[in-house]
């Protein structure tokens, strides 16, 4: 028990009752209304409130369960009609409902530092999710459920670390019918489950024996009908109903645009911002004419806006649905065969992490928040890498592979994970606009990167000569390349010309997309080379660890 | 891992020994080996759970310290973080009162009077719009200046910032009772900037030079606990004042007369009283530590130290009061606006002992105003009277922390026209005291922030209350483990009377509808009942612990 974790936790998060709450408050609130007023037969078609219900069937349960509570509490929070209601009383009931459904992160982290090993060092992952600016902001400020969510996501690693690959997968899938954003990942959990549970002999690649042979078909069926059974217990009733196609229209809204509001930092937000340099250039200069490239007009004023639409670039070709799916397939392909090869725990969580990356760096339409996928995967892959490495002071720790098999924590992993982790949570910013909140979520998340860097630094195993304490004075970004260190310190200038400077200029309305399109381009160029950093590490390192192993 | 950390902090000691030499302490050498034993004892329970015997001895003498924030204190020691904890704490402090902050203030939304909140916006526009010498005789009858000249000061320089920002918040007479959400904020970092200029940088430098010779997880671990103290981020963050201010002002007095900076120390004590006159709360003890100093002199050094504090003091008020200083009617105007004796004895429910013994005796009806204030003026100078005297005996510097303490809550208890949130002026130095005297500073900050409940449940700031101070009993439990039995059953008593009260009056609002004020008298009278025991208990300290050797530290210095 992490005591002092959870109290902290909880203090801090209804400290933070009265800051800002996004339009999703209301969209829960009405969720609420809705799946306690309604019959099913109405929850994918009602609409009074522009905010339909749009996550999978077992959340909307989930907010039928809390309206149960909510009814008690205030019986205008569940009226449907009741739009915009936000009265303390039930600002303080939602705010709680998403602490106490918190406490499954909680749960599923004090069950990993268990099955991880290595505990007084691993801790400082729980504190560093728990505490996460990420989460804090985006559940505790704007206002949404994912802190349970991933609680869910972190339940099923922990079991698939254990071997208990049928309750994680059957977890992975009721996760899918919470939220469908975690399809994101979902080709990882397949591949690996597929592997692992429904073939032999799971940790060494079978190259000699047939794969025919190899094939469980008992756990195949047994997988496929757990997941069958998860599946109709959340979607049956809408099968029967005949409302298949109205939930997965309101589940896949196409129509929105290659980007959201602002953009998130990923692929998308570099082109778009590729493009609009290119428009000025084609616009004010003459190299239009030498390379032949014509306008077009119309987008001019779409993305800079920032406003959710259809995405029109203006020079760059135009970006559809199947060219982000096909992207984002290709990147998920390598680490799906490597999984399939090798089945371990390690190279799951790893393709995990690089499938997460992968979709929200080439999706359609990802939300900046989707970043948490990555750097809570991230965090379980650290904390598998950190239960892998020796005790601190045990003077073992040259060995770069412990027994486990698994590779040890190195500074490189440390580095892409905070730089990702910086990069994302500074993406997060821009959700809260309000000039209040900009204290607030700059502090959070500069206190967590000092000191959450500070933790993972502690945890790298030293070189066995020095081991324990280096007398020369450490720093914290002394992994840091100089590159490295020169974004990280170049976030405060940008961020202080975003959050102030900007302002001061040119006035609330004027070039009103620049700092946001600042925030964007920055964050994606932490983003994309952390997922580089990582996949370097990924691919690279552990084949030629293997090599040597073989050998 | 723990060799390594010992030869530093053995290097670290030497030169805080060397130190010791010119100016500190009488009895270094039992602080040394206290602190030295803490050491070895704090490196070895990170590795193995039992510390050797002779650690455990030692532990009973100096308080043992074995909370989340001192185990997050060792933690940065470890990854020599110890330049970067003081900003973490920093931003650790900010980002909870920046919380509290973005709750409702005295007299949100509430016309046509609004409360402190209007006040000190309203003297920014005064003194902004308005000649300096019509600052305290402006008779508009809306929250006339009654703070001393330096609040007025102040008030001018965050109205010129404002006015630069946005020329509504403080618009001659077309201000009153403006409330935006901008505005709101603006004030609010004020009241933010100022304290971690003033506050913070006290409390810092308090640490540094209380716990001087002491490890560096100790002092940071007393910088968390004093930042964090609830009942001061409930009212300046959330209320809406600017306490911090005069008592980080007081702090660096304290700061100084701990580094023997006598005349500094008056500079600092004067400015704070020219911030709020509260901080005349703290003057007997002041007075008596700074006579009984010079009386150590002889009598020609005695004279010649009273000549310059005596022109420090004048100089100094003289200076902020400068620009009220032409005629006799001008002075009496200020002074009749800074204490205004007519407003009676006491204000709502406040936990001293006239409105405690008000309950049974009706004191307003049976006596005139005139006569309350000089009864109770007298009674005041009786309970600092006995500490004050034994201050000017014996002027340690410890004594004076505990003078300050006996002199404020003489005060608090005592003296006319009292605001229940006076009550954070004795709480300052008794939270100073948080590592010294552990368990008795983290009950009385605890009785303290529930004797100002009903001032903040009437401007909705009950959810930070009960967070903080809960947050605040959670940090502190530790400090009970070695504490009498008697003052764990004392804390756990406080603490369900807390808990009792605010449970009550969430399920029956209004239990006696003869008794509106059932919950708030209930409440002031057990606070009252409490903060006599505290000034019984804190009197019968200064008189013991002063020659205790071994009672905390001794920064006490013997001149030759």
């Amino acid at each position: 028990m992490q005591t002092s974790l959870l109290v902290i936790s909880t203090a801090l998060k209804v400290l933070l009752f009265p800051t800002y709450h996004s339009t999703d408050f209301e969209v829960h609130r009405n969720w609420l209304a809705i799946t306690h007023s309604l019959p099913i037969s109405q929850w994918y078609l009602e609409k009074t409130s522009e905010w339909t219900l749009d996550y999978p069937p077992f959340f909307a349960w989930f907010e039928k369960f809390l309206a149960m509570f909510a009814a008690q509490v205030d019986p205008k929070i569940v009226q449907v009609d009741n739009l915009g209601y936000d009265t303390l009383a039930t600002i303080y009931f939602q705010r709680i409902t998403v602490i106490v459904s918190e406490l499954v992160l909680y749960w599923a982290l004090q069950r990993m530092l268990t099955v991880m090993g290595n505990r007084p060092l691993q801790k400082i992952i729980n504190w560093s999710l728990i505490l996460n600016p990420g989460l804090l902001m985006v559940d505790n400020m704007h206002f949404q459920y994912n802190g349970f969510l991933y609680g869910i996501l972190v339940h099923s690693l922990v079991d698939a670390k254990q071997g208990k690959l049928l309750r994680s997968g059957i977890l992975f899938a009721a996760l899918l019918n919470f939220k469908h954003i975690y399809l994101y990942i979902a080709p990882s959990y397949f591949a690996f489950l597929l592997r692992a549970y429904c073939f032999e002999n799971s940790e060494n690649s079978i190259r000699s024996r047939s794969w025919i042979s190899a094939f469980r078909p008992f756990n195949f069926l047994k997988l496929g009908f757990s997941v069958i059974v998860v599946f109709a217990a959340s979607l049956g009733p809408f099968v029967a109903l005949n409302q298949l196609p109205q939930l997965a229209g309101r589940l896949f809204p196409f129509k929105r645009g290659l980007t959201h509001s602002y953009w998130a930092a990923n692929f998308w937000a570099l082109y778009s911002f590729a493009d609009r340099i290119m428009i000025v250039l084609v616009s004010k200069t003459p190299l239009g004419q030498y390379l032949n490239l014509s306008l077009d007009t119309a987008a001019l004023s779409a993305t800079t806006r920032g406003l959710v639409g259809d995405t029109a670039f203006g020079v760059l070709p135009t970006i559809t649905a199947q060219h982000t799916l096909l992207l984002t397939v290709l990147l998920q392909i390598p680490s799906l065969i490597s999984v399939f090869r090798k089945p371990s725990f390690d190279r799951f969580i790893g393709s995990v992490v690089l499938s997460a990356f992968a979709s929200f760096l080439a999706g359609w339409h990802v939300h900046e928040k989707a970043i948490l996928l990555v750097t809570v995967t991230m965090s379980v892959a650290l904390a598998n890498q950190i239960g892998a490495s020796p005790n601190m002071g045990s003077g073992a720790g040259a060995l770069a592979e412990s027994k486990s098999g698994s590779t040890v924590l190195t500074p490189r992993d440390v580095r892409s994970f905070m730089i990702v982790s910086l990069a994302g949570y500074i993406g997060l910013w821009p959700l809260f606009f309000t000039r209040q909140e900009t204290l607030t979520k700059v502090l959070i998340t500069v206190i967590w990167f000092v000191v959450v860097g500070t933790g993972l630094d502690q945890c790298i195993p030293k070189p066995a000569k020095d081991s324990g304490f280096s007398a020369s004075g450490r720093s914290l970004l002394r992994h840091f390349t100089t590159l490295e260190r020169l974004y990280v310190f170049g976030c405060v200038p940008v961020q202080l010309y975003v959050n102030l400077i900007h302002e001061l200029l040119f006035g609330q309305e004027q070039l009103a997309f620049l700092p946001l399109m600042l925030t964007s381009v920055y964050a994606a160029v932490g983003v994309v080379y952390g997922w580089l950093l990582y996949s370097a590490t990924y691919f690279s390192p552990s084949k030629a660890l293997e090599k040597k192993k073989t050998r | 891992m723990a060799t390594t950390t010992h030869r530093a902090k053995g290097a670290k000691l030497k030169g805080s020994k060397s130190k010791d030499n010119t100016s500190l302490g009488t009895n270094h050498a039992s602080t040394f080996q206290s602190s030295k034993t803490v050491t070895s004892s704090t490196t070895t329970t990170t590795r193995t759970s039992t510390p050797p015997p002779q650690a455990q001895a030692s532990l009973t003498k100096t308080p043992k310290l074995n909370s989340a924030v001192y185990r997050y204190a060792t933690w940065l020691e470890e990854n020599q973080l110890k330049k970067t904890g003081a900003w973490i704490a920093v931003g650790i402090a900010v980002l909870v009162r920046w919380a509290v902050s973005l709750g409702p203030y005295s007299g949100f939304a509430t016309p046509p009077r609004f409360g402190d909140y209007e006040a000190q916006r309203h003297w920014m526009e005064l003194t902004l719009h308005r000649p300096i010498r019509e600052w305290y005789s402006d008779n508009s009858k809306w929250w006339d200046l009654d703070y001393p000249p330096l609040t007025a000061y102040v008030s001018w320089i965050c109205g010129y910032v404002g006015n630069m920002i946005n020329t509504d918040w403080f618009a001659w007479k077309e201000s009153r009772g403006f409330e935006s959400e901008d505005a709101k904020l603006y004030m609010r970092a004020t009241v933010l900037v100022l304290e971690i200029l003033i506050y913070f940088s006290a409390v810092l430098v308090f640490t540094q030079r209380w716990f001087a010779n002491k490890a560096w997880t100790r002092k940071h671990t007393a910088l968390l606990l004093i930042l964090l103290q609830p009942g001061l981020i409930l009212i300046d963050n959330g209320h809406f004042q600017y306490n911090t201010v005069m008592l980080g002002l007081v702090l660096w007095a304290i700061n100084s007369y701990l580094d023997d900076q006598d005349v500094l120390g008056s500079i600092f004590f004067c400015l704070a009283l020219g911030f709020k006159q509260m901080a005349l709360y703290f003057s007997p003890a002041v007075f008596g530590y700074l006579l009984g100093k010079s009386l150590k002199q002889g009598f020609f050094g005695c004279i010649w130290k009273l000549i310059k504090l005596g022109v420090t003091v004048i100089a100094t008020l003289g200076l902020l009061f400068s620009p009220w200083l032409q005629s006799q009617e001008e002075i009496l105007q200020v002074a009749h606006r800074i204490f205004p004796v007519f407003r009676g004895l006491y204000q709502d429910k406040v936990a001293n002992i006239w409105c405690a013994v008000n309950v049974v005796i009706k004191l307003r009806e049976m006596f005139d105003v005139q006569e309350l204030v000089r009864f109770s003026t007298l009674a005041t100078l009786l309970s600092f009277l006995p500490s004050v005297l034994y201050l000017i005996a014996k002027p340690t510097k410890r004594g004076l922390i505990y003078g300050l303490i006996n002199s404020s809550l003489s005060f608090f208890l005592l003296s006319f026209q009292v605001h229940e949130k006076s009550i954070l002026i004795p709480a300052l130095p008794i939270t100073l005291l948080i590592l010294d005297e552990p368990a008795i500073a983290s009950l009385f900050v605890t009785l303290a922030t529930f004797s100002m409940f009903p001032l903040l449940r009437q401007e909705e700031l009950t959810m930070p209350y009960y967070v903080l101070l809960a947050f605040w009993a959670w940090m502190t439990s530790s400090s009970f483990s070695s504490a009498p039995k008697f003052l764990q059953f004392v804390a756990v008593i406080n603490l369900l009377f807390i808990a009792a009260v605010h449970i009550a009056e969430i399920a029956v609002p209004t239990p006696l509808p003869r008794y509106p004020d059932l919950y708030p008298v209930l409440n002031a009278l057990w606070s009252a009942a409490g903060f006599v025991l505290f000034w019984l208990y804190f009197n019968y300290r200064q008189f013991a612990t002063v020659h205790a050797p071994n009672m905390g530290l001794r920064v006490t210095k013997k001149r030759e």
